[in-house]
């Protein structure tokens, strides 16, 4: 009899326990809102509405959904408030201040915002711990990579913080609309092979993957050519390729990504008039401003990215090398 | 016979850097991309606009710091002495970085031109600061103008980059020296600058010999030692502003080979020139070959590469060193 007495007893203790423990965050989840994180959860007792925007890119989801930060991290380009060309009506006149290198907490702390979004912010556990004591932190899923998680779980996330889910929804529903649109404008884009190409300080190479600027044609129905895969397979999202051998990056299209709207090396590198996408008339150019948005890969800059691209992607890709295709006149690709 | 034997590894070192690399050619190709060249084809590309502009931009950088260097030894009276001493690589860096600022980023071609003034501009001003016009220019004194410029130029450099995103970006490719962008490069022009300031250091070679036994004495022999100074001086900007041209600053190089060279040569400075621009360029050439090979398909930089194997010479240089003698 002694066995079963104290299981009953056990049970009963386990039951209070187990009792307690779904209480508790029931309680909790009652007057507030719940985030995993890669570092443990985020409890915010109620939707923000003082937010600093810590991660390269954050700005652009929080404006989308109508929060203006109350600083914003620089990323590059030196553009005022951090704010980009596609962001920046959404500023309504205001000029956050912006965090430049290192976060100083003591700025953050100044601010008293009500919620940080470190997401994209290359945060390490302890300075979230830190930020964590001025407000609560609000990172990328604990499944998402700490830079690039996808711009629709970003949007997301940031909508339920701010107590904005349908607006987020909505914002989603619209740009994946727009990339569905593109995709039936242009059929014929599925299956044929697109390169996002990069040349600086002499090194040439591409983005793949899960990178933002591949992400981008892959989501317009290009695949990467079979070279850049299994590169890809090998290097990740990032790689240099042989000045001797570009041809991993003879695509049917090819878009170069440039952080200068003038690229003078790429233009008269000599390898890349090897290429058959060079005479066929198949290149695309995205200077300083396009390959921002492609960079930025946010619910904001893709579709600006995509309103910039599709007529010089569709002219790139109509199978007559003597369409003019635009930005790769101008930047002098074509010469 | 040492001398034939260098010459035989510098022969060497240019068929590598033209036979070597990712893409395999075939002598058909060399015969082809010769005689009838095709933009088109990415084989005659690979060699007529990357293996050989590489090499003639290894050949005009590694010369001209080899020479450089020895020059800079002989004239320092410091075995430890590099080109860029005198703050040739400073001042190029400066102007490079004022030109990305002010005018924008533009091609390597363009960065190039504006390094070579810059490197100009620098060793007068160590020239100026170290009482060169006033014909009292010793060593250390310009040494130490060397080392205050250096320091002075590369805190503006760093200042410059550290709030310009563009200059920075191509402050750091430019910074670890490579051949990788030969091709855009003003070969012709440096080529000739870099002769000339061979030439000069060739002809100047004597009365640096002459003054390594002290001013006084140098003059008792028929020097004038300002004159040979400001010659010398001349002759390494010629040299190590054409090599930062066309290669961007490449360290160790101008320090590591003039002691191997006079280890070949003796202690003869002309002997000492001349195995120091061979030695110099083998040395470049073959870093820049093996740079191809070692991470491919991407590749390590040539200055890089240097500097691997230069960081274990100038250790194996710095414990041989006896105090008075020259190395």
């Amino acid at each position: 009899m002694a066995p079963t007495t104290r299981s009953a007893r056990l049970s009963r203790r386990a039951f209070l326990t187990a009792a307690a423990a779904l209480a508790a965050p029931r309680l909790i989840a009652g007057s507030g809102l719940r985030f995993d994180g890669p570092f443990g959860e985020t409890w915010l007792p109620a939707p923000a509405r003082r937010v600093v925007s810590l991660g390269y890119t954050s700005q652009d989801p929080l404006l989308a959904l109508g929060i203006v930060p109350l600083a914003i991290r620089n990323w590059y380009g030196d553009q005022p408030s951090a704010t980009w060309r596609w962001a920046r009506p959404l500023l309504q006149g205001a000029t956050p201040p912006v965090i430049t290198g290192e976060v100083s907490m003591e700025r953050v702390a100044a601010l008293a915002p009500d919620l940080i979004v470190g997401i994209g912010a290359g945060l390490s556990e302890p300075e979230v711990q830190l930020l964590t004591r001025i407000a609560p932190v609000l990172m990328q899923g604990a499944d998402q990579p700490a830079f690039g998680s996808a711009w629709q779980d970003d949007t997301r996330r940031i909508g339920r913080a701010t107590g904005r889910e349908a607006r987020a929804e909505n914002a989603i529903a619209d740009v994946e609309a727009r990339f569905a649109a593109a995709r039936a404008r242009h059929p014929e884009w599925k299956g044929m092979t697109a390169a996002a190409a990069w040349h600086e300080g002499g090194q040439t190479g591409a983005f793949m993957g899960g990178d933002n600027r591949a992400r981008f044609l892959s989501e317009l129905g290009f695949r990467p050519t079979e070279a850049l895969t299994r590169i890809a397979a090998r290097d990740g999202f990032y790689t240099t390729l042989s000045p001797e051998d570009l041809s991993p990056l003879d695509a049917d299209l090819v878009v170069w990504i440039s952080a200068y709207e003038s690229a003078p090396d790429m233009v008269r590198l000599p390898m890349r008039r090897t290429l058959a996408a060079h005479r066929t008339g198949r290149e695309v150019f995205a200077g300083e401003l396009i390959a921002g948005a492609l960079s930025f890969g946010s619910v904001l800059s893709l579709p600006f990215a995509l309103d910039a691209l599709e007529a010089d992607i569709a002219a790139a890709t109509d199978g007559d090398p003597a369409t003019v295709v635009s930005s790769a006149q101008s930047a002098g690709l074509t010469e | 016979m040492k001398l034939a034997a260098l010459a035989l590894l510098l022969c060497a070192a240019m068929a590598l850097s033209l036979m070597v690399g990712f893409r395999h050619l075939t002598p058909e190709d060399y015969l082809a991309a010769l005689t009838a060249f095709d933009p088109y084809d990415p084989a005659h590309v690979t060699l007529i606009s990357i293996r050989l502009p590489r090499l003639l931009a290894g050949l005009i950088a590694g010369s001209a710091l080899g020479v450089a260097g020895s020059v800079m030894q002989a004239l320092t009276r410091n075995p430890l002495a590099d080109p860029g001493l005198l703050g040739i690589n400073a001042g190029a860096a400066f102007a490079l970085i004022l030109g990305t600022t002010l005018v924008g980023t533009t091609g390597a071609g363009a960065l190039a031109l504006m390094a070579f003034p810059g490197a100009a501009l620098a060793s007068v001003a160590v020239f100026t600061l170290g009482g060169g016009l006033r014909g009292d220019a010793g060593p250390v004194r310009l040494t130490l103008a060397g080392a205050a410029l250096n320091a002075l130029l590369l805190s503006l450099v760093a200042g410059v980059a550290l709030v310009r995103q563009d200059a920075l970006d191509v402050f750091r490719f430019w910074v670890a020296g490579s051949l990788t962008q030969a091709d855009a490069r003003p070969l012709a022009a440096m080529a000739l600058a870099a002769g000339l300031g061979m030439a000069l250091a060739l002809a100047l070679a004597l009365k640096l010999e002459a003054m390594s036994l002290g001013a006084t004495l140098a003059r008792g022999l028929g020097t004038r030692p300002g004159q040979a100074q400001a010659g010398a001086l001349v002759a390494v900007t010629l040299t190590t502003g054409a090599a930062v041209a066309v290669a961007g600053p490449i360290a160790f190089l101008g320090l590591m080979v003039p002691p191997l060279a006079r280890r070949i040569a003796g202690h003869r400075l002309r002997g000492e020139l001349v195995a120091a621009a061979m030695l110099g360029a083998a040395v470049l050439l073959l870093a820049d070959t093996a740079g191809r090979l070692i991470l491919a398909p991407g590749e390590v930089r040539a200055g890089i590469m240097v500097a691997l194997v230069g960081g274990p010479v100038f250790i194996w240089i710095a414990r041989r060193l006896r105090p008075g003698a020259v190395a």
